[in-house]
């Protein structure tokens, strides 16, 4: 086991000698952007999943940061690179995330749902929504979920990562 | 606009027993293989992974 695959509360972090890449599986809905755009660093298939030398700090920085929840997010291992938000919060550079920092107050409440149908992956759905599954009605509020297409979820509907053992092909 | 109102549910998500994801109202759909968009008012998406039109539903489950 690769020495830097070290525990923190809830998940895993794994460091190469610029940062530190936090990874919290429950908050993963398996948008699937990380092993699609950089399979070299991020491997399901691989123990460890994460390969910090597969590739340079700046490539794994920009996927991190394509991660739509706060299943993985990165800092410098350097503290002062950090700024002025404290380091004990993991997901702080993500927080910083100019995209992220515009959800105070102002909320636009009428923005519409945005639908993302993943290459050879499931639903993404994020905003505001109503779910009406199982003769059920939830109210989702500013969260994020995802929808199992390849039919062979475990957890219907929702995705649980089996598109990729399937091998489900779009 | 009031503020700190509750953020107010902008689409249906229906998930259909045995069937496609229905959604109706205010959303963007973005199809990342195909590169398109559509935000028409109702979509029916594929849910079973046989669709000939994917991502949208065309019956096939029923076979």
């Amino acid at each position: 086991m690769d020495r830097e695959d070290k525990q923190f509360s809830g998940g895993r972090k794994y460091r190469n000698d610029e940062i530190t890449v936090y990874w919290k599986p429950s908050a993963c809905v398996h948008a699937s952007y990380c092993y699609r755009e950089l399979i070299e660093v991020f491997d399901p298939g691989r123990r460890p999943w994460v390969d910090m030398n597969g590739s340079t700090t700046a490539k794994i920085i920009e996927v991190v940061n394509l991660c739509p929840t706060e299943a993985l997010a990165w800092k410098w291992n350097d503290d002062e690179k950090n700024g002025l938000v404290g380091s004990d919060q993991l997901n702080h550079i993500k927080f910083r995330r100019p995209e992220l920092m515009n959800t105070n107050d102002s909320v636009p409440e009428e923005h519409p749902v945005s639908i993302k149908v993943m290459v050879d992956g499931p639903i993404v759905l994020k905003g505001n929504f109503t779910l009406v599954y199982n003769g059920n009605k939830k109210e989702v509020q500013e969260s994020i979920i995802s929808i199992c297409r390849c039919g062979a979820s475990d957890h219907q509907p929702f995705c649980d990562g089996q598109h990729r053992k399937i091998g489900f092909n779009d | 606009m009031e503020e700190n109102k509750e953020h107010k549910s902008q689409a249906i998500i229906e998930v259909i027993d045995f069937g496609p994801l229905k959604i109706m109202g205010n959303f963007i759909l973005k199809d990342l293989k195909r590169d398109t968009k559509d935000s028409q008012g109702e979509v029916w998406l594929c849910r079973c992974g046989k669709s000939g039109n994917k991502p949208y539903c065309d019956g096939s489950h029923k076979r």
